[in-house]
């Protein structure tokens, strides 16, 4: 079933390199998403969900539940990329969408795949369409961010294979099917096992946005036209933590799991310092909200580390982070279009210029700190009474302590956006309201999920979260 | 040997020769090894070594130094007696390393082999400027996982081929179009130079 969408979306996806006009690029993407959505419909109404499709396909409930969230981002994103992109010649408009289908379909794949070598193969398919969408504005930055993105994402993927080598050796047995590895690895040397999850943590990081490879996804997202990196810092890094969640739950049943959670504990602190010390260093607002998510994928690698109810607010954390971070970067997008730039420092006084722009940005400010009725508050806070009900108080101290200062940079950077005299230039352009409201709306959700946290959703977190 | 001699070597021709040589190498071994396969995963990984790791990538290795008229490593980095030191310092890790953690279900050779090729392709990326080289150290590390995937004892079935095979096409991609992208809108082939994006 899955392979006849796949071959639709990737002939819709290489029908636009061909294409000769605008429109036909807008109807092309269209018939994409609307694809999506028959199969979105077809998962759960026509009772696909929770079988396997072909040999390497399970639309399992993480999968399932990322790929919702991938089809809404991923709407958005094609919608905004129309406006944002609409003054670039068409060589390079229709190339743009075509290599974001493509990747959304990697992303799919990623989601759904049931063997760890395919989802391997699907997250370096995602660097290659990742880099063409990079060097979209053939700059200078963009080409030295592009190379940079190929080189250690090459390099990461390259590690994590050895870990995956290492894991297949340890299973003694050639099947990498994430269920049938699961239990054959209880008996594996543990000594493989505990380095062919590190290999694999620092390979997939650069997908995932987490210490050590954290860097090249906010390059990647300083490079790319700001609607991908939305794509990219949501949907991408949910893939990167897909499939690091997919290996972490290999080990719930072997003795190491303890171990493991050490690692991602000390990955996630790690990664959660990086965020909180480089979003008060830059001076670029995309940079600062690939540091975000840096400092978002630390507290998810925490609660992942810590275990326990911290590993369903982990998940939780990740979905509400996809609305709130695509949201900002849609919000950029058209910050983007009035200044012609990212410049902290230059530019300013956005109340005026775009008084419903700024507004969004100042509640998504609100949201992404998980003040109430952030659902990021829940989440947090879930984390830190477990940290407290395992007696781990250091623990507590210093993510308190760093989230000040995240609070700290956040605040005073968007506010600064807001009401500093501005010193740059402004785009001759009109702004497009209608774009800050949509992207408004994907922050709407996720107060609506701060509020209100709907039975099915919770149910499906439940299952992803006992094993 | 080859890994020694990456350590020392200054011309760029060489490290295209070397990295053929080690293309030969691995189509060799991986006739040795493999021959009890399925024919159909045997001729699949022949293929691979024989046209990516041993032709291809090499040829596309030679005309990149043609195109951009690069011939040795930069003046500047380590020299060629530290170098090669940290590579023999490397040897020592890995024969050390396969030593404690090796058992019996690994082939030891290949194992040790395979650690000290990737300990030496991130050795002649840390320690030369030039993108060139960063290239060939990436190619190395990908011949250590090659020889890796020989040495843990899988059975390489189709999939784990198709997977290498994805990668090496990275590495032709970024060899092929990168190379000349860089020198052409950067004019420097020096890593030193990419260093714009940052905050």
């Amino acid at each position: 079933m899955i392979y006849i969408y796949f071959i639709l979306w990737l002939l819709v996806a290489a029908s636009t390199f061909f294409v000769k006009s605008r429109k036909a690029v807008h109807i092309l993407s269209g018939f994409y998403i609307t694809l999506h959505a028959i199969f979105a419909e077809n998962l759960f109404i026509e009772k696909l969900y929770l079988t396997t499709s072909g040999q390497f396909f399970t639309f399992d409930e993480i999968g399932s539940l990322f790929y919702i969230l991938l089809v809404i981002v991923a709407t958005f994103v094609i919608i905004h990329s129309k406006e944002y992109l609409k003054d670039d010649s068409l060589q390079d408009y229709k190339r743009y969408f075509a290599l974001l289908m493509l990747l959304i379909t990697a992303i799919t794949g990623v989601y759904f795949a049931n063997n760890i070598v395919i989802t391997w193969i699907l997250l370096e398919t995602t660097t290659l369409c990742a880099a063409g969408i990079l060097y979209h504005r053939h700059s200078k930055d963009t080409l030295e961010a592009t190379w940079k993105y190929l080189f250690v994402c090459s390099t990461g993927i390259a590690i994590a294979y050895l870990g995956i080598l290492l894991l297949a050796a340890a299973a003694s047995n050639n099947s990498l099917n994430y269920e049938e590895l699961r239990t054959l690895i209880t008996e594996g040397n543990p000594l493989y096992l505990k380095v062919a999850f590190v290999l694999i943590l620092t390979g997939y990081s650069c997908k995932m946005e987490i210490f050590p490879l954290y860097t090249i996804g906010v390059d990647a997202n300083f490079a790319a036209p700001a609607p991908a990196s939305a794509l990219i810092s949501t949907g991408l890094v949910n893939a990167g933590f897909l499939a690091i969640f997919r290996i972490y739950r290999l080990y719930a049943d072997t003795e190491l799991i303890g171990w493991i959670r050490s690692v991602m504990l000390i990955t996630g602190i790690v990664s959660l310092m990086v965020g909180a010390l480089f979003l008060r260093r830059t001076n670029n607002y995309k940079r600062f909200l690939s540091y975000s998510t840096v400092e978002n994928m630390g507290i998810i690698a925490i609660g992942l580390g810590i275990g326990g109810v911290g590993v369903w607010a982990a998940l939780f954390h990740v979905v509400c982070h996809t609305f709130i971070k695509s949201s900002l970067f849609l919000q950029m997008a058209v910050v983007r279009h009035i200044y012609n730039g990212y410049r902290i420092n230059r530019i300013g006084d956005y109340i005026n210029i775009n008084k419903v722009g700024a507004i969004a940005l100042m509640v998504g400010m609100v949201v992404v700190l998980a003040f109430p009725p952030s659902p990021l508050f829940i989440s947090e806070l879930m984390i830190l009474s477990q940290t407290i009900a395992d007696d781990k108080w250091w623990l507590m101290v210093v993510m308190m302590f760093l989230l000040c200062v995240v609070i700290y940079s956040v605040c005073q950077r968007i506010i600064k956006l807001c009401y500093q005299p501005n010193q740059d230039e402004l785009h001759p352009t009109n702004i497009n309201r209608g774009l800050s409201y949509s992207a408004l709306s994907l922050l709407v959700m996720a107060i609506v999920l701060g509020l209100w946290q709907p039975e099915p959703l919770i149910q499906l977190i439940n299952k992803i979260v006992t094993f | 040997m080859t890994l020694i001699y990456l350590s020392i070597a200054e011309r760029f021709r060489n490290y295209a020769s070397l990295i053929a040589v080690q293309g030969w190498l691995l189509l060799g071994i991986a006739l040795l090894q493999l021959h009890t396969l399925d024919w159909l995963e045997l001729s699949f990984i022949i293929l691979e070594t024989l046209i990516f790791k041993a032709l291809i990538v090499p040829a596309i290795l030679m005309r990149v130094i043609r195109q951009t008229k690069i011939n040795r490593i930069s003046s500047t980095g380590a020299s060629q007696f530290n170098s090669l030191m940290l590579s023999i310092s490397a040897m020592v890790v890995s024969a050390l390393t396969t030593y404690y953690v090796a058992d019996s279900s690994i082939h030891m050779v290949f194992f040790g082999v395979a650690l000290y090729a990737m300990l030496c392709g991130l050795i002649l990326i840390v320690l030369r400027s030039r993108i060139f080289t960063h290239m060939v150290g990436f190619l190395v590390i990908e011949n250590g996982v090659f020889l890796f995937s020989m040495a843990i004892g899988v059975e390489m079935p189709l999939l784990i081929n198709m997977a290498i095979m994805l990668d090496i096409l990275m590495s032709v991609l970024m060899l092929g179009l990168f190379m000349t992208k860089v020198d052409d809108q950067i004019h420097t082939d020096n890593s030193n130079s990419l260093t714009r994006v940052k905050d």
